[in-house]
């Protein structure tokens, strides 16, 4: 649409463009040379509103043609000059022989003309064309036969000289020759240099034509930037503003923001922090002791072995496991102790306790709080990076986020679990429907699974809970009932986040962090 | 947790009543299981355990029964547990065997004519047990014999490596015990279980016949049960006496749930065991065990009544017997999980239902806060985006090539490092000591991303201490960098000066020399005489190292909670 609004908006280059093209008669169309030719701007600024033009869909992009062309480089431009490798050896070893002195590679690096790895390739050419060979104690004599490839190379340099020029105008072997000197990713020190370059014709599209006869004589004197000085010394006035194209892509921006998964960790926090729960913090490497006996995992427990945990290399063990809390886990793992449990009746092991592991679960933050004489009552949560032994994918991580704690009262019992979960399930995944499943934790009894009905993912586990087993708080001196709580939020985190591999969340390709977002 | 198979037409014969899938379902809560995956065609439906204290759940008969149990109130007892004076087949342990593999336990199971399904279950059985409960062989395996072709007495035994030959299950030709442990796959694959034994175990009748080498293989000749036989020998051997027993007589349940008669066998011991020296297996090692009903009514949170616990626990199998104030329970033999009553407790609530309990939802007032390093750490990245810095989130495990080498670090500054022991991939073989690395690969990753990169993480980094408790600390750290054609010293130096001021920490920069940095354009970070970190222009190898054209500066320290 030719409307006046829209050559009111046109950039002064966009105008200059859309009137040279508007000015062309052969068949329609110009290159981009002569586009910059005939309007007398920059290239870069030919483009620039090419690009415009293009988008607003006033100038049609007629062809496309790329070309391969040959240049001299700096060291082109100095062989052509003065002399190239092959050249100065053929001349040097003449120039000696000529005065009764023969010439060894060894002479020729000490002269300095050229880097020995020049000089070794020319002469490698040199001899393997016959026009060099190997004399008695590495003297370089002249066979008097002429070398094709440098008298080749010299017309090259001298007819490239005169400017750059198409590769397909040289015949095959020459094409190869130039291949073979021009500048490659890891030698620059080349005479030529190969480019593609592309040129492009453009036309006025049938609305860019009917535009012509409107377009403003006094788009240059427009304000296209208010600047402080127009404003003091009121010129602003004299003139009018250029309008803006408003349609056109705003350019990007590099700015600063928070982390989308850390965005999404954060309200899980500000959510538990508003439901009364205080955050612990722990260690990232833990001893066993902490990080499973305490927790009621018997020594030999399957998860424990060398392909479910990480072990630290060194130091391999911690000095020494705080009493008494030692010797009553140790107790309870043998007999129960005094909670009434009959234990797991093995021999257990003390040295193995203090075996250090890197996290495997965030429990052991908890455990670690229980042995502190917390307050009754009490609920903690820990945000806590966890390490498992396994090959990453598309489902595993190597270390991932557990949201874990616990909640400790004398009112604490199996229906109070169950109204936590519940809780969690409307504050953390807005879900009115929920389930509750047995489960199996090695440190909590009665225990559960709850699955909730998201609103957007249907029904899904939101995470595991339970009362923690007497044999795990009362060796740790807590008395009264503990629940102990997980939820698993990495797959609401990927949905939320629209992402599919859980490597994503902590990718190190800056595009995707910044077009990371939160969904829902 | 182990997954196993079962094929429904097999598991409604088990329950005693036709079950469709969604049937499966609905039950799976009551063996803490769950439906994986079905198939329409074969009737089969993979199905996840997960209480791995229930070893008696990892196969279709246990999970029949415990279902048939719960839909019919209860299990009527198997009555070859309490079989009374001699039996008829007997195993004799040799001398020696109590430093070897001092258990063994067997049955004979007869009249059941192997069909494939009970075939293949036997077999998942076996696998299941021998390798998860068993712990790979090395505490139970389990071996199964045509024992139409065995003649008692069968002695368990050690002889020497190379003493007697046998077919191995797999092998055509004869071979000696030692000929199996280097040749035979199941020989390499478990041989370790009985590596520095001079003589190895060996079950033979009395014939000389040898019915297997445990906990290896079995022979080929007695020990390749097919389908039709009618009578089979079950064994067990292995290193706890419980476990062993209590494998067998999981076994022996669920081929009595197929329609077998199980026999018991006489196990003569020339040691001491906690049974005695004569064992007749299966046994039942359960006892009644008196527990509180009021422990278990304070557990679930809610007055149930003597009777109520009665019927549940009746329903779920075990023996009972309530009185007013307590109630006496003892576990069928096939279980052996009961170590306190919560463990009753939980049983009763997975029989009624845990959806039969109403929420109560939490009434205790607490108060919530956020540990203040997660506080500080939140300051300071409001602060930093304010600035204009994009955060990132790195894994916390890194290699050692990213955090040392191309860091142009040198050996010294190894011991810092916390390195893993079993390193899966060298990509997470180390702890990060910084950040910094992150950041870097970050760059490295995206130079066609739009510039300038203004980049910082705060996160937990760990290093070596040998005086803290577990053997290193993990501290809180905060790294940013700059990269883009102008990045430069005074960049970021106008950057930490300003956070510094905002967060109120006074701060010093002392000029110092650091193989990351540029010299002369690098500077220590102390506050109030704490050194905490560095600032820099990083040095144009460390770029190099790590591919990036771009020039880059950065700082890192670390976050002490601030001293009064």
């Amino acid at each position: 649409m030719n409307s006046p609004n829209q050559t009111d908006s046109l950039h002064p280059l966009e105008i200059q463009v859309l009137r040279t093209l508007g000015m062309a008669t052969t068949e329609e169309f110009l290159r981009d040379p002569e586009l910059v030719q005939s309007t007398g701007l920059a290239p870069s600024q030919v483009s620039m509103a090419v690009g415009w033009l293009l988008t607003k869909q006033l100038v049609n992009l007629v062809s496309e043609t790329t070309t391969t062309y040959v240049a001299l480089t700096e060291v082109g431009t100095k062989f052509q000059q003065a002399v190239s490798p092959p050249e100065w050896i053929i001349q040097t070893v003449q120039a000696g022989a000529q005065k009764g002195q023969s010439r060894t590679v060894k002479d020729l690096q000490a002269i300095g003309q050229f880097q020995p790895t020049e000089l070794s390739r020319a002469i490698g050419l040199l001899k393997k064309e016959g026009v060099l060979s190997l004399g008695a104690g590495g003297s370089l004599e002249n066979t008097g036969e002429k070398s094709t490839t440098v008298e080749a190379l010299r017309s090259l340099l001298n007819q490239i000289h005169e400017g750059s020029r198409p590769l397909d105008s040289f015949s095959d072997n020459h094409q190869a020759l130039l291949r073979q000197y021009a500048v490659k990713r890891g030698n620059t020190q080349e005479p030529f240099r190969i480019d593609d370059h592309t040129e492009r014709a453009y036309s006025l599209t049938p609305e860019g034509r009917n535009l012509l006869p409107n377009l403003r004589e006094d788009a240059a004197q427009e304000i296209s930037q208010l600047t402080p000085e127009l404003l003091k010394d009121g010129s602003w006035r004299k003139n009018s503003f250029r309008k803006y194209s408003i349609h056109l892509r705003p350019p990007r921006l590099a700015v600063g923001r928070r982390h989308a998964y850390r965005e999404f960790l954060d309200t899980v926090k500000t959510k538990l922090t508003s439901m009364g729960f205080q955050e612990m913090r722990g260690e990232l490497v833990e001893t066993e002791f902490w990080d499973m006996d305490a927790l009621f995992m018997p020594q030999f427990h399957p998860a424990r072995a060398i392909h479910d945990v990480y072990f630290v290399k060194h130091p391999s063990h911690a000095k020494h496991i705080p009493e008494p809390f030692l010797s009553q886990v140790a107790e309870v793992h043998k007999n129960g102790g005094t909670t009434g449990s009959k234990g797991w009746q093995y021999s257990y092991d003390p040295e193995r306790a203090k075996r250090l592991v890197l996290r495997s679960q965030g429990t052991a933050v908890s455990a670690r709080t229980l042995a502190t004489n917390p307050p009754i009552p009490s609920k903690f949560f820990s945000i806590a990076r966890c390490f498992r032994y396994d090959q990453v994918d598309a489902t595993h991580a190597t270390d991932f986020f557990q949201v874990e704690g616990i909640v400790l009262g004398s009112d604490i019992n199996f229906r109070t679990l169950l109204g936590l979960l519940k809780l969690f399930a409307t504050e953390m995944a807005q879900a009115k429907d929920i389930r509750f499943f047995p489960a199996y934790f090695p440190f909590t009894e009665p225990s559960v699974e709850l699955h909730v009905r998201h609103p957007k993912l249907g029904w899904m586990e939101l995470g595991g809970a339970g009362l923690f087993r007497s044999e795990v708080t009362v060796p740790l001196g807590v008395t009264v009932p503990v629940i102990a709580w997980g939820l698993g939020l990495d797959r609401m985190a990927m949905v939320a986040l629209g992402i599919q591999d859980i490597r994503d969340l902590f990718t190190s390709d800056l595009e995707a962090v910044r077009n990371m977002r939160r969904q829902m | 947790m182990p997954t196993i198979s079962i094929f429904r037409k097999d598991f409604s014969q088990l329950v005693g009543q036709p079950a469709s899938i969604s049937d499966i379902e609905q039950w799976m809560p009551l063996v803490k299981g769950e439906v994986k995956d079905t198939s329409s065609d074969t009737g089969e439906v993979r199905v996840e355990l997960q209480d791995t204290n229930r070893p008696d759940l990892w196969c279709v008969e246990g999970i029949a029964r415990q279902i048939r149990s719960v839909l019919t109130g209860g299990l009527s007892p198997y009555s070859f547990f309490s079989s009374r004076g001699r039996a008829k087949r007997r195993i004799q342990v040799g001398q020696g065997m109590e430093t070897v593999r001092p258990y063994v336990a067997a049955c004979a199971s007869l009249e059941y004519p192997m069909t494939q399904e009970g075939l293949e279950q036997c077999i998942q059985t076996q696998e299941k047990l021998a390798d998860a409960f068993g712990r790979k062989r090395e505490t139970v395996s389990i071996g199964l014999y045509r024992l139409s072709s065995i003649a008692f007495p069968v002695t368990y035994g050690l002889v020497k490596p190379d003493e007697v030959r046998f077919t191995p299950l797999g092998f055509e030709e004869k071979m000696t015990p030692h000929e199996v442990l280097t040749v035979h796959p199941k020989g390499l694959e478990y041989g370790g279980i009985l590596s520095g034994c001079e003589r190895l175990p060996l079950l033979w009748d009395s014939n000389g016949q040898v019915l297997s080498f445990p906990p290896i293989i079995n022979s080929r000749e007695l020990g390749e049960v097919q389908i039709g036989d009618t009578d089979l020998l079950v064994e067990v051997t292995g290193t706890d006496l419980a476990m062993v027993i209590l494998a067998l007589n999981i076994f022996a349940s669920n081929l009595a749930d197929r329609g077998a008669m199980i026999e018991p066998i006489d196990i003569m011991y020339p040691y001491e065991t906690a049974l005695g020296k004569t064992v007749k297996t299966p046994h039942d090692m359960g006892n009644a065990q008196r527990v509180s009903l009021h422990a278990i009514e304070q557990a679930l949170g809610m007055s149930l009544g003597a009777e109520a616990i009665h019927t549940a626990l009746a329903s779920y199998g075990y023996q009972v017997k309530a009185t007013r104030q307590s109630v006496s329970v003892k576990l069928p033999p096939f279980r052996n999980d009961l170590m306190h009553v919560m463990d009753v407790a939980e049983d009763v609530a997975i029989t009624r239902g845990y959806d039969s309990f109403s929420p109560i939802m939490p009434q205790t007032f607490t108060v919530g806060a956020l540990s203040e390093q997660e506080q500080i750490s939140d300051r300071l990245r409001d602060l930093m985006v304010g600035f204009g810095f994009q955060e990132i989130f790195s894994n916390i495990l890194a290699s050692r090539q990213e955090l040392v080498e191309r860091m142009r670090l040198t050996d010294t500054h190894h011991e810092s490092l916390v390195e893993v022991d079993n390193v899966m991939s060298q990509t997470y073989a180390c702890l990060r000591p910084s950040i910094l690395p992150c950041l870097l690969r970050v760059e490295a990753l995206s130079p066609r991303v739009f510039y300038p990169h203004l980049l910082f993480e705060i996160g937990e980094v760990a290093r070596v201490d040998l005086e803290a408790g577990v053997g290193s600390r993990t501290v809180l750290s905060l790294a940013a960098i700059s990269a883009h054609p102008g990045a430069n010293f005074s960049e970021m130096h106008s950057y930490l000066d300003l956070l510094m001021y905002y967060m109120v920490w006074p701060y010093d920069l002392e000029p110092v020399s650091h193989p990351s940095f540029l010299d002369g354009r690098v500077g220590h970070i102390s506050c109030q005489g704490q050194m905490v970190g560095y600032i820099g222009e990083f040095h144009p190898e460390v770029l190099e190292a790590w591919q990036i054209d771009m020039p880059t500066s950065g700082f890192e320290f670390e976050i002490t909670t601030p001293k009064t």
